[in-house]
């Protein structure tokens, strides 16, 4: 018996190291660095209370990041849900080769990071793609290239986010349509329903946990936005693609402030806990499709 | 009737073609360009097609000094934590799956609840203990900390609830020890989903720039991403070669996700269709 549970903790014990070394104690750490003044090449620490929170209140770049951070998450959100979706319906028709539209939507999420943001860089300069469209149809470009101007740099980031993530919650959306029974739609055939009224009443209520879902995590991961800003403008030009986590690693990793930068990591940690958990009240989470 | 069905259906096809086109266009132009002699500004249409093919770039890229390191470093890391994951959460999820133990509720509970956690919390802190340890810069740091994914746990634990007890039962009864029941009989019903794991780990860690670029610092230790990222600096970007460098660390992943496309989407999507 005694060796039995030996070897139950021998199969767990990856996982709870992993968990206390590389979790739990990162996250009380960075906690208890957040009250305090950490000075690392000294290696000297004191607790300084709460006076990193103060001068985070007070820190104009704080703002800007907040303020930058919050208007991509939603600029891009309600686009990358809604294309998302009709992409779902639309490749959920019986059309020729959808296989191949559904694999093509989701190269791109399968697409490193700083790759797709290289392809951008090239795609947004003076001369690039972008430009060239615009000349084509007449409309205005930034002198600079749309990565160098205050007002097109952050608008072009999340243009090419809400272009990257789609593909992903396309086939989220697309497991979720799958799961709805076909009986249903065919009572609603019967009963002489239009297209609407069928997607109102049958498609959106079963689609309404997957959506729930797919905005929590798109969410959480928008706010730590950071690969982006750090290969395409470095928070520039002029703060304007300034985000948290891109200040978070600026303060702390280039100016080894690392209880000011804890501090601001947990401000974001507690803005996006406060959200997940506005988004699971407001969509009813544990609502039931029959209600 | 049947004809504005069929109009709809054509309908339907073109707009399918055009948005994939616009999808797909970006790695059309990273294709194409690094297959350019030269780096082109876009004015006409004629520009959107490669001018003068050449495989130099590619040559060039492969020959400069480091890349190969970058691309070995890549491979290593990613490979590593790929086995590391088959093995740990193979062991973690058959114990969740089978195994009744104290605080089984509560340590299942801090699988899920890590992977909700936003990661940027670790920025600061894992740089310090990583440095603490004396593995900054070294593979340890690239490796160590990802062994085993919640999601990973998460996944064989519930392909493993769902197989059949007979076998490791009647093992036990030949008497068996538990190692020899998981891996011999356990982890070679689990193929399909150790594949899936293995694909969506192996790609994570492939694309993953982050902590292996906060935990590094010396350019022997980049992997590509970090090297990619890091390539492009404040002077003029030579394009030609800095995507034909792109396409070596992306063109890998697209081809296997051609060929694995099922897994590849069930191991992306698996955490969220489960739930």
């Amino acid at each position: 018996m005694k060796l039995k549970q030996k070897t139950t903790i021998l199969f767990l014990s990856p996982w709870i190291l992993t968990l206390l070394i590389f979790w739990l104690f990162p996250l009380v750490y960075s906690l208890i660095l957040s009250f305090s003044e950490y000075n690392v090449l000294s290696g000297e620490s004191h607790f300084v209370g709460i006076s990193n929170y103060l001068e985070l209140l007070k820190d104009g770049d704080f703002w800007t990041a907040l303020k930058n951070t919050s208007f991509f998450v939603v600029g891009t959100i309600p686009f990358t849900t809604i294309f998302a979706l009709i992409l779902a319906i639309l490749v959920n028709q019986n059309i020729p080769l959808r296989g191949l539209f559904r694999a093509g939507f989701f190269v791109p999420s399968i697409t490193s990071m700083v790759v797709i943001a290289l392809i951008f860089m090239n795609l947004y300069a003076k001369e690039g793609y972008l430009t060239f469209l615009c000349n084509l149809v007449g409309a205005p470009t930034p002198e600079k290239g749309w990565l160098f101007s205050t007002k097109t740099a952050l608008p072009s980031i999340m243009l090419m986010d809400v272009w990257m993530s789609t593909g992903f919650y396309m086939l989220l959306f697309l497991a979720a349509l799958q799961s709805i029974p076909l009986e249903l739609y065919q009572i609603s055939d019967t009963l002489g329903a239009n297209w609407w009224q069928k997607f109102r009443h049958v498609t959106l209520p079963y689609l309404r946990p997957m959506s729930l879902f797919v905005i929590l995590i798109n969410t959480i991961k928008s706010f730590q936005i950071f690969v982006e800003i750090f290969v395409m403008t470095k928070g520039g030009p002029l703060n304007s693609t300034l985000t948290m986590v891109y200040m978070v690693y600026e303060t702390g990793l280039h100016k080894f402030r690392m209880g000011y930068a804890s501090a601001a990591a947990y401000v974001l940690f507690l803005v996006i806990l406060v959200l997940s958990l506005i988004q699971l009240k407001l969509f009813g989470y544990g609502r039931t499709v029959e209600d | 009737m049947a004809r504005s069905s069929s109009t709809k259906r054509i309908l339907l096809f073109l707009i399918l073609v055009f948005v994939l086109i616009g999808m797909l266009f970006p790695m059309y132009w990273m294709i194409a360009s690094s297959f350019s002699s030269e780096a082109s500004s876009i004015l006409e249409i004629s520009d959107l097609l490669p001018k003068g093919l050449t495989l130099r770039n590619y040559i060039d890229v492969w020959s400069y000094g480091p890349f190969p390191r970058f691309f070995f470093n890549s491979l290593f890391v990613a490979s590593m934590i790929t086995l590391g994951n088959i093995i740990f959460c193979l062991m973690v999820g058959y114990a969740f799956a089978r195994k009744t133990f104290r605080f089984k509720n509560v340590l299942f509970l801090s699988v899920i609840m890590v992977l909700m956690i936003p990661v940027h919390i670790l920025i600061v802190p894992l740089f310090l203990i990583i440095k603490n340890l004396g593995w900054y810069d070294s593979y340890f740091a690239l490796i160590v900390p990802w062994l085993v994914s919640p999601l990973g746990i998460f996944l064989m634990r519930q392909y493993i609830q769902s197989l059949p007890r007979d076998l490791e039962n009647q093992a036990r009864i030949d008497g068996a020890g538990e190692f020899r029941i998981l891996f011999q009989i356990v982890a070679p019903l689990c193929k399909p989903a150790l594949a899936v794991l293995a694909i969506q780990v192996f790609l994570v860690n492939w694309n993953s720039f982050l902590f292996p670029f906060i935990l590094t610092s010396s350019e022997k230790m980049r992997t590509l991403p970090v090297a990619l990222a890091l390539f492009q600096g404040y002077q003029t970007i030579d394009w030609p070669h800095l995507l034909a460098a792109s396409s070596l660390s992306a063109l890998p992943v697209i081809i296997v996700f051609l060929f694995f496309q099922r897994q590849i989407i069930s191991g992306l999507t698996a955490g969220a269709i489960k739930r």
